[in-house]
């Protein structure tokens, strides 16, 4: 074959071909918090780097460092551990139009199971509204149960005196006062689907902040 | 480290624990913070009661009592946001929404599962056949009477529950993950794995449900109690609190990483219970959980039980029943 011909070929079966981008970055913003942090007076990035080692030799935490890159992973940080949102992430310094800076991207399996976890809750909810709908048969049978007769409950004298309300019998659970839904009620599982949702919100930018401020103070050596 | 002897046996020989009252550290302040951090235990306690004895019937009903729990947290979590009693047990918003993920399991799956085969099913039962001519002793008795007994008749089956979940192995297994906890806040009792959480609700509800108020009287002292075992806030708690009722205190020394100290006050409200058996040791620990304060994810405290039992099985049968592996002759 042709000299040339082979030797393009054999270039382009060498040179990497470019990836596709992941369809998941377009979501992986949910639960991966990325920034950047300017370096303090012309610090050099071995500085900066060993002023920030003690956030990496938390227990349950391993990392690497080549050169102007670090990488971490986490497994069961501590609650004490001031990174312990974060699974993994990479820090690198890099030189920005006003001098260097710590760019980070950091993971968060805790973000992602916030932002999914009111799925679950609103699984539960359905999930009762569906018992629901299989309970009310039973639920018409015991109905037709004939009442026991009422009996006078009594009432020591000490408590008549200092004013209790006389003692009520129990009213046996009816559907009518439980709800026009039945005996398992959705309304927790709503509630908790709400709650886990605003509180995603929160996080998203708490961490974001909590962070930037973090690696700006230990940079500064505070 | 060397410990401190408490009866027979040595407490904090592998992990720091504070014992005896006189080393545990005071509210330190002005007279009105020493004075609120003094009375606010005793004083919730009596607001409670006497809300409970003298509530009408038309809201003396359980989901009062859960609007004032709700309440009554919420509360306690801003006292630990700006009264911590250690900084190393701060709420970080990971431990918030991990604690409210457990909270929010019992609020609903837990429940739905209970209605068919835990407490709700044994009232049913209860209730049923139950003649109410036969229980008119008890509920004659005047009203703090009935609930102190339903608290302490309750407290006495939960201690030796607890008690039998750290000394009898497949008990073990479905309340160790709840050690695994590091800190202690307002949330932290709802931490670990749902079949001991629904062990526990088993015994809550059952015996007791044809008696309304003080039933209701009874989860009040109860909650205004044992809502302070996890809790990062310090009360100058009075002397006479401290030797009836459960402390923040006396829970912590039974987290502690220190293994004879976890072996330790196990009622949940009373702890002249572990007074009368010898399990009581009063102090204080910082240092909190297992394995040297290693921390459970979520999906380990759902499956450390069964895993860890069933490593637990193989090792005590599998080698045995087959007998010792052959070893090929050279």
């Amino acid at each position: 074959m042709n000299a040339p011909v082979n030797a393009m070929l054999e270039t382009a079966s060498a040179r990497p071909r470019p990836k596709a981008p992941s369809p998941l970055r377009l979501f992986d913003w949910i639960w991966h918090i990325s920034g950047k942090v300017p370096l303090p007076g012309g610090q050099p990035s071995d500085e900066a780097f060993a002023r920030l080692a003690p956030l990496f030799e938390e227990p349950g935490t391993s990392y690497r460092r080549t050169g102007a890159t670090l990488t971490f992973q986490k497994k069961d940080p501590v609650a004490q551990d001031k990174m312990a949102v974060f699974d993994r992430g990479v820090l690198h310094v890099e030189e920005g139009p006003a001098g260097a800076e710590l760019h980070y991207r950091l993971a968060s399996r805790t973000l992602l199971f916030c932002f999914l976890v009111p799925l679950l809750f609103l699984g539960f909810a359905q999930l009762n509204i569906a018992l629901n709908k299989f309970d009310t048969a039973p639920a018409e049978e015991t109905a037709k149960k004939p009442k026991k007769e009422d009996v006078v409950l009594p009432q020591h004298p000490i408590d008549k005196a200092l004013g209790a309300p006389a003692p009520e019998k129990p009213k046996k659970k009816d559907p009518a006062e439980e709800g026009e839904g039945g005996r398992h009620s959705p309304t927790p599982g709503y509630v908790f689907a709400a709650i886990f949702a605003v509180l995603y919100g929160v996080g998203r930018v708490l961490e974001s902040r909590l962070i930037n401020k973090l690696l700006t103070r230990r940079l500064a050596g505070l | 480290m060397s410990g401190v002897r408490v009866g027979n046996r040595i407490i904090g020989g592998q992990s720091p624990v504070t014992v005896g009252w006189e080393n545990v550290p005071r509210v330190e302040g002005g007279p009105f913070k020493q004075f609120f951090f003094t009375w606010f235990q005793p004083t919730v306690l009596l607001a409670l009661v006497a809300f409970w004895y003298y509530a009408p019937s038309s809201i003396a009903k359980a989901s009062t009592a859960i609007a004032i729990g709700i309440g009554f947290k919420i509360l306690l979590l801003l006292m630990e946001w700006f009264f911590p009693r250690h900084e190393s047990w701060r709420l970080t918003w990971k431990e918030f929404i991990t604690d409210l993920f457990y909270v929010g399991l019992g609020y609903t799956v837990l429940r739905t599962v209970e209605t068919y085969i835990g407490s709700d099913v044994i009232i049913e039962a209860v209730q049923s056949s139950f003649d109410w001519g036969k229980l008119t002793w008890f509920i004659g008795l005047p009203l703090l009477l009935q609930a102190f007994l339903i608290s302490f008749i309750f407290d006495f089956g939960q201690y030796w529950m607890h008690r039998g979940m750290h000394n009898w192995y497949p008990l073990w297994l479905t309340h160790s993950v709840h050690h695994y906890i590091t800190q202690l806040n307002i949330n932290k009792g709802a931490v670990g794995n749902p079949v001991e959480l629904f062990l526990i609700g088993l015994g809550i509800g059952g015996m007791f449900d044809f008696l309304p108020r003080a039933a209701l009287l009874a989860g009040a002292i109860g909650m205004a109690v044992g809502t302070y075992q996890h809790i990062n806030v310090r009360f100058n708690t009075p002397r006479w609190w401290r030797f009836v009722f459960n402390t923040t205190e006396h829970h912590s020394v039974h987290h502690s990483q220190d293994f004879e100290a976890s072996r330790s006050n196990y009622s949940s409200t009373y702890i002249f219970i572990d007074r009368m058996f010898g399990t009581c040791v009063d102090g204080e620990a910082e240092l909190l959980g297992m394995e040297g304060g290693r921390r459970m994810s979520i999906r380990e405290q759902m499956t450390f039980p069964f895993t860890e039992g069933w490593r637990a099985i193989k090792e005590r049968f599998g080698r045995d029943r087959l007998g010792p592996m052959s070893v090929p002759a050279e």
